[in-house]
């Protein structure tokens, strides 16, 4: 096979697990919250900017910085929770209010990471030993391979959450049916603010692990990740993980594929086409059960 | 049919209503207008004033499309930025007199309207991201064209010699323009149907409402004016480039200050875009540098405690001032 | 007389669901058509196949003796068709004037001669204190009358009510018997859904039962009572 594509087809599935992943807690969040997140770039972008924080500062490499941005980005999600959703929840058009909301968000927390990490790309300079492996007949860097390699375990790991564990079936039965979950005597609010924890954390993780396989990132790089969140959310289905985990790998392969054949500027076209493509001929996804309105 | 008892001293007290509410807004009208027509000739900042109109324009512009008609198009700028590049084309490239230009843009801004007009059947969310996709593709779309025609990544330069006060004057004639069609379309009885649509379509079509062709209406009267904006601030900065003019912080502004005011009422919009351009420019000349956090906290604090804006919470609290209030 | 309104072999799918198996029916100017059946039975479905907001699967509807089978909703009302919903859709962010105004928007009539025929309709529905008023501001009986009045505008021939008694209070709900009259005596023909068995046998001339997407019994008042056929769809399974 044409080492270019195979190339293409690697980078794609490496590629494609961010996107699954940063896909599927955006998912999460709509499901549950009916949110749409339109701050979960900046999110990722956060765990970016964290883990270069604690290489830069504390010499902690991003495989450690893993855990900590997960745990705090946790704990910011709680809190952020709290504060900011409970009023919405209330409020005549909770879906427009909350994607306005988030986008006020989405500026701000651009706005503080530019103020603290300024408009320069940021890197972080970590290398694996060996700094790169082969994979039959192409060479992968580590970094990527390893990103690859925890990009699947916590897709793993989200994927046996929601379906074998008992907090986990809840969040699918508050996706499936917000009301009905009230009535058998789950605590909504707790279970709504944990989400909006897990995925805040996942995105988190999910930043640390951009680090490790895109070359570069500055805080306006989060409005790209968003749109490649929500059409991977789209094309999997609104409110379904397993969906978004497919459509996100969909997706990579697509788009690197796609570079192999088109020139680069053309990439983020295909994106916003094919997202337009979906909603107007099927909005309810590739794999969606959840019709539109 | 006799006349019932209560018609004549409710059409008496109609009339008055009507009669408060129009010299309200001639009022408002006349004190805008007048102290934009003064801003040169007394030697205020113009920059200042001329962004003031601007926003007051767009602002009222997605107010239609927002408050009147129900849609959020969170890719707003992609009529400025279509306007801005049609008149930067026209009048480079073929020499065209800017007042010429303009109305092209405006019918730049109608035909790109026309283009979307199948995303209006989708519903609010999902309407929102296709918008902001679709104006991401406008974007790459314009970068990527010939650097004769757009001028690549270095934009367009007008040629002409920048006339600030000339541009000032047009943008205040299209500020008087888009606030006049929106107070006419508030009372007209197509603003009513395009709010029935936006209440409940499907029962407005069960009334007798075309809703695809009433939509269609507000949508292309939301488009016509960022385009022309986007023309006249072209003239006035001289130059135009893909990232200023597709700059998503437009449409982030224009939504914001539109919603900070109050959606649905002529002079929410005004009123929102004077005191956040007012917060906008007394932040920047004490903290540069916060301007944009401000502008994303402001945002989180409106949804949260302001969220029909400042008329839009007046009238909540005064519903009987509904009637009198443009 | 001639019908105002025929169904004739009405089909509607849902995927593997039958909603409506070949509906027959007909119902004249000035009578009142009770329409019951119980949950599931297809009551609802068929007026919103009637209104065009369900496209039929086969069959046809004839209003007036023009068929309107697959048009779209705008246009079926503008054949002279009205309705009420169960739960009532009032145009939440408008005036009840407002409201009472959007269904002849494209009438060639003054906006002043329009706005007084509504606050007139607004008097008989006695709401014109709160014409004003935001239509979401009222209660659930007080929309429905809004509705009611709001359908009313155009002048329809045919007007259908679904279940127009449905959690309301029974002195409103005395109210509502005596504008369904009105309307009837007005010369209108009124498709009326309800469970309120009572008011139907009250306000009906005939009553066609549905049961399982057919209508099993139509008949006069004592007729469609004493129906075994009627009485086992409701009492049976």
């Amino acid at each position: 096979m044409d080492t270019l594509v195979l190339n293409g087809i690697v980078n794609g599935l490496i590629v494609g697990g961010i996107y699954a992943l940063i896909g599927m807690s955006l998912t999460l969040l709509y499901g549950v919250l009916r949110v749409v997140n339109f701050a979960h770039g900046e999110f990722v972008i956060g765990g970016s900017f964290l883990a270069y924080a604690l290489f830069s500062n504390l010499g902690l490499a991003p495989l450690l910085a893993l855990p900590v941005a997960a745990l705090s980005f946790f704990a910011l999600g709680w809190g952020a929770y709290y504060v900011l959703l409970p009023r919405l929840q209330k409020s005549d058009d909770p879906e427009i209010m909350s994607f306005l909301m988030m986008y006020g968000v989405s500026i701000a927390l651009a706005a503080v990471m530019l103020l603290i990490f300024e408009a320069d790309s940021r890197s972080i300079d970590y290398s694996f030993r060996p700094i790169s492996m082969k994979v039959g007949p192409i060479y992968v860097s580590t970094a990527r391979v390893v990103a690859f390699g925890i990009t699947i375990a916590i897709a793993l790991a989200l994927t046996w959450f929601l379906f074998r564990t008992l907090p986990g079936k809840a969040l699918r039965a508050a996706i499936m049916n917000r009301e009905a979950i009230q009535i058998v005597g789950v605590d909504v609010v707790k279970l709504s603010a944990f989400a909006f924890a897990l995925a805040s954390a996942i995105a988190g993780a999910t930043g640390v692990l951009v680090a490790l396989v895109f070359p570069a990132f500055n805080p306006f790089s989060g409005a790209e990740y968003s749109i490649i969140g929500f059409i991977v959310v789209v094309l999997g289905g609104l409110g379904n993980p397993v969906g978004a985990l497919l459509a996100g790998i969909l997706y990579g392969l697509a788009e690197q594929l796609a570079t192999v054949f088109l020139p680069q500027a053309m990439a983020p076209i295909i994106g916003f086409g094919i997202l337009v493509a979906i909603i107007l001929i099927r909005p309810s996804g590739l794999m969606g059960w959840r019709a539109q309105r | 049919m006799p006349p019932e008892a209560g018609a004549a001293p409710r059409s008496a007290e109609r009339a008055s209503a009507d009669r408060i509410y129009y010299t309200l807004a001639s009022i408002i009208g006349g004190v805008v207008g007048i102290y934009f027509l003064v801003v040169p000739v007394l030697d205020l900042n113009l920059a200042f004033h001329f962004y003031l109109m601007l926003w007051i324009t767009m602002a009222s512009a997605f107010n239609v499309a927002a408050g009147f008609s129900g849609y959020m198009p969170f890719g707003f700028v992609a009529f400025y930025g279509v306007g801005a590049f049609t008149t930067a084309i026209l009048v480079k490239s073929l020499g065209f007199p800017v007042l010429l230009a303009l109305p092209f843009s405006g019918a730049a801004g109608v035909i790109l309207g026309l283009l979307f007009a199948p995303t209006l059947r989708l519903s609010g969310i999902y309407f929102a991201i296709v918008s902001l996709a679709l104006a991401g593709i406008c974007r790459l779309v314009i970068s990527n064209m010939p650097q004769e025609i757009t001028g690549g990544s270095f934009g367009l330069q007008l040629g002409s010699r920048a006339e600030p006060v000339h541009s000032f004057y047009v943008m205040m004639g299209v500020m008087l323009m888009a606030l006049g069609v929106i107070l006419w379309l508030s009372r007209s009885r197509l603003g009513k149907a395009l709010r029935a649509v936006r209440d409940d379509a499907e029962a407005a079509d069960m009334m007798g409402v075309n809703v695809t062709r009433v939509r269609l209406y507000g949508w292309l009267i939301a488009a016509f004016f960022p385009a022309v904006c986007g023309g006249v601030e072209a003239w006035y900065t001289n130059v135009v480039d893909t990232e200023t003019a597709f700059n998503t912080l437009t449409t982030a502004k224009t939504v914001i200050y539109a919603v900070a005011g109050g959606l649905g009422t002529v002079t929410g919009p005004i009123v929102g875009s004077v005191v956040m351009v007012w917060l906008d420019e007394l932040i920047w000349r004490q903290f540069p540098l916060l301007n944009l956090l401000i502008l994303g906290v402001a945002t989180v604090l409106l949804v949260l405690f302001l969220p029909r804006g400042i008329v839009g919470t007046l009238l909540r609290w005064r519903p009987e001032w509904r009637r009198y209030i443009p | 007389m001639s019908a105002a309104i025929e169904v004739h072999g009405l089909v509607k799918r849902f995927g593997g669901l039958t909603a409506l198996d070949g509906v027959e029916l007909e119902a004249r100017p000035a009578e009142v058509l009770g329409i019951i059946g119980v949950n599931g039975a297809g009551k609802t479905t068929l007026m919103n196949c009637i209104c065009g907001i369900y496209r039929a699967d086969a069959g046809r509807v004839v209003i007036g003796g023009h068929d309107v089978t697959h048009r779209t909703p705008h246009e079926i009302a503008h054949h002279g068709v009205g309705r009420t919903f169960q739960i009532p859709r009032v145009f939440r962010k408008m005036s009840l004037i407002d409201n009472l105004l959007v269904p002849v928007l494209d009438r060639k009539e003054a906006d002043h001669a329009l706005i007084e025929r509504a606050e007139s309709m607004l008097e008989q529905m006695r709401l014109i204190e709160l014409r004003h008023n935001f239509a979401e501001e009222l209660s659930g009986g007080q929309q429905k009358l809004l509705e009611m009045a709001r359908m009313l505008m155009p002048d329809p021939t045919v007007v259908m009510l679904d279940e127009p008694f449905a959690g309301v209070h029974p002195t409103l709900c005395r109210f509502m018997i005596e504008r369904i009259e009105a309307m009837a005596a007005d010369g209108k023909t009124v498709l009326l859904i309800s469970h309120d068995l009572t008011s139907i046998y009250r306000l009906s001339r005939r009553v066609a039962a549905l049961n399982e997407g057919r209508v099993i019994a139509m008949g006069g008042v004592d007729e469609i009572r004493g129906n075994p056929a009627v009485v086992e769809a409701y009492l049976g399974n």
